[in-house]
């Protein structure tokens, strides 16, 4: 997945250094993204409804996203896309601008979920809305429907020794804390005081032991899944792993468990050197319109803010990703969990 | 005699500049990052950011922390297991192919060379999924009644690390002991037969001492190669299989903590060097007393 954005995103780099270079002089909206986020058909139908020109980068990384923005000191781009853990850096760095929702009305119209953002962490700093969240997807729980009867609800079902052996977990002490934490009944996965540390580790540890093995890409837990018994998986990757495994006809299944899936949450931010910021509004008014919205999740498989999709119902309970408290201590204890016998 | 005049003051005033670039190569691409390496060991990471001021925390903290000397070991004694399996498997096949004539001797060794050939991350992707419960061997040992059902004994487990790396780095064994075999002057061993030893004699008393150098660098190239490789065992190696490479790995990988993945890299190469040296002595001893 990630290595597909990359290529994909070095592929269109190149081009829109050309576009940029070629349509500098018009003022053209400058817009940062994703490939999937700005597929040229939009790009031609926003600028034939706006009369707005646009000049689409497109990137492979979040540290990519933060090298250009901070590097130009956000003078380069009037238009981008980030993700929630990432955007509280830019807002601290003052690379970012308020929205006014006043000139977006189709974010009136969107999910349930999506419409307070104050109630969708990260997005919001002191009453201003710096994000408007985009696409999204959960990382939930994947499990073999003929291995695993009652269908589980909860990650819970991972310590389950009825399936000592058939787990495939992820390789990731960060995100392992994080879920393992909510699995607990923690309130912030991502701030875990000493104790809960403690906990969570000593519960992992019970973790590993139920586990066939780690994997770290979604190729990877395919092909683990496809040589041996493997019965539940822990999804990294979400929806689009569910989608691969069923396409090669395993009898695979999907949930966002009850405790609350960790789920990753891309958001339109205007940057501070906007040249037009009533350009920029429009631009991500667009994007989060039923069209756009609804092509994104029917081309990339990934959940969108307008219209249902496969990544979450609309009751399941979503815990947007954060930065956790220590990032080097949870690696360190995650590889003490490892080294446990 | 003219040219040749001409010529002389030439090479004379470039070969200082063609010696110093010979030196300057293995500085810059090979001593210099080694350096870096040892100096980095001795920072320290605060916040995710990297504090340069010289600590021996990070030395510490791998000699008293309980969680790397064991692993440590384990690795050493995973490796040398590694080394004296592709020993065991490579001195047959190598001998083997010195009792060829002809071409068959080069075209065989070179089949057995082929693999390497290959992209070491598919090949470790094949085994797994021979060693695989549902893999090739789990179904050609139940098909030929050895054992009732599917084992998971060969993978996601040390076994299966032992196993892959063996396979993987077994022609790196059976060259240096073909080499080594092939070398050994054949007056030798007809000596030896005219003066009436037999077949065995002759092979612990003249090919077997005589092949102990190569031998020995199939040990060492095979150790080290198996004690830097830290994919194989994060591919096959699961939950039980954690090695000493895979901590090393998440240190620059995940953790950030550039510092301490250098203290421990030193750590290995400390090992890496000592087995070179070893194998690298062993060989030239017994070399020299030919």
């Amino acid at each position: 997945m990630l290595l597909k954005r990359l290529l994909l995103g070095i592929a269109s780099v190149g081009l829109g250094i050309g576009l940029m270079a070629s349509s500098a002089l018009a003022a053209n909206l400058r817009v940062l993204a994703w490939d999937g986020y700005a597929d040229a058909d939009w790009v031609k139908q926003f600028t034939a409804e706006s009369g707005i020109g646009v000049d689409v980068v497109f990137i492979g990384s979040d540290d990519e996203i933060w090298a250009k923005i901070k590097g130009s000191e956000g003078q380069d781009f009037d238009v981008f896309a980030v993700n929630t853990a990432q955007l509280q850096r830019y807002i601290k760095a003052d690379l970012v601008s308020p929205i006014d929702l006043a000139k977006l009305p189709n974010q009136k119209e969107v999910l349930p979920r999506f419409r307070d953002l104050t109630q969708v962490s990260g997005v919001t700093k002191d009453g201003n809305v710096y994000g408007i969240p985009f696409c999204f997807d959960s990382i939930g729980l994947i499990y073999d429907t003929d291995k695993v009867k009652p269908a589980p609800t909860s990650m819970s079902v991972l310590w389950d020794p009825a399936y000592k052996g058939k787990v495939l977990a992820y390789d990731n002490g960060e995100h392992n804390f994080s879920f393992t934490a909510l699995t607990l009944g923690y309130k912030d996965p991502f701030n875990l005081s000493a104790e809960q540390m403690a906990a969570v580790k000593a519960k992992l540890v019970e973790l590993k032991r139920n586990v066939l093995s780690f994997y770290t890409t979604a190729d990877e837990a395919q092909q683990i899944y496809q040589n041996n018994d493997v019965a539940l998986i822990w999804a990294n990757y979400g929806q689009q792993q569910v989608k691969a495994l069923q396409k090669i006809g395993a009898h695979v299944a999907y949930i966002n468990p009850s405790e609350g899936a960790l789920a990753w949450l891309d958001n339109w931010v205007i940057s501070k050197g906007a040249r037009d910021k009533d350009a920029a509004e429009k631009w991500i008014n667009f994007m989060v319109s039923k069209k756009v919205s609804g092509a994104l999740s029917e081309r990339t498989g990934f959940g969108n803010t307008v219209v249902e999709s496969s990544s979450a119902g609309s009751n399941d309970k979503l815990v947007w990703l954060n930065n956790v408290e220590d990032p080097t201590k949870r690696s360190d204890q995650w590889n003490e969990i490892k080294a446990t016998p | 005699m003219s040219s040749a005049g001409l010529g002389r003051p030439i090479a004379f005033r470039w070969s200082p500049l063609v010696t110093a670039l010979a030196f300057a190569l293995p500085v810059v691409f090979v001593l210099a990052p080694l350096a870096i390496f040892l100096v980095y060991s001795f920072f320290s990471v605060d916040q995710g950011q990297i504090v340069y001021a010289p600590t021996l925390a990070n030395y510490l903290r791998f000699f008293t922390d309980p969680v790397f000397l064991p692993v440590f070991w384990r690795t050493i004694v995973l490796c040398l297991s590694v080394a004296a399996i592709s020993i065991l498997l490579a001195y047959p096949t190598a001998y083997f192919l010195t009792t060829l004539h002809g071409r068959w001797r080069y075209v065989l060794l070179m089949l057995l060379m082929v693999p390497l050939l290959m992209s070491y991350v598919i090949k470790i992707y094949a085994i797994r999924s021979i060693l695989g419960l549902n893999g090739f061997l789990n179904k050609a040992l139940v098909g030929l009644g050895i054992i009732a059902e599917p084992s998971t004994l060969f993978v996601f487990n040390m076994n299966a690390i032992l196993l892959t790396l063996t396979l993987l780095l077994i022609p790196f064994a059976i060259l240096p002991i073909f080499l080594a075999l092939e070398r050994i002057p054949q007056v030798l061993l007809s000596a030896s037969h005219d003066l009436g030893a037999s077949n065995l004699q002759t092979f612990l008393r003249i090919t077997l001492p005589l092949s102990l150098p190569g031998v020995a660098s199939a040990a060492s190239f095979v150790f080290v190669l198996a004690i830097g490789d830290f994919l194989t065992p994060q591919m096959v190696g699961g939950i039980s299989g954690f090695t000493f490479g895979r901590i090393l790995y998440s240190q620059f990988g995940t953790a950030f903590n550039w510092p301490f993945g250098a203290a421990l890299s030193v750590a290995l190469a400390m090992v890496v060097i000592a087995a070179i040296l070893a194998g690298e002595r062993f060989g030239r001893n017994r070399g020299a007393s030919l």
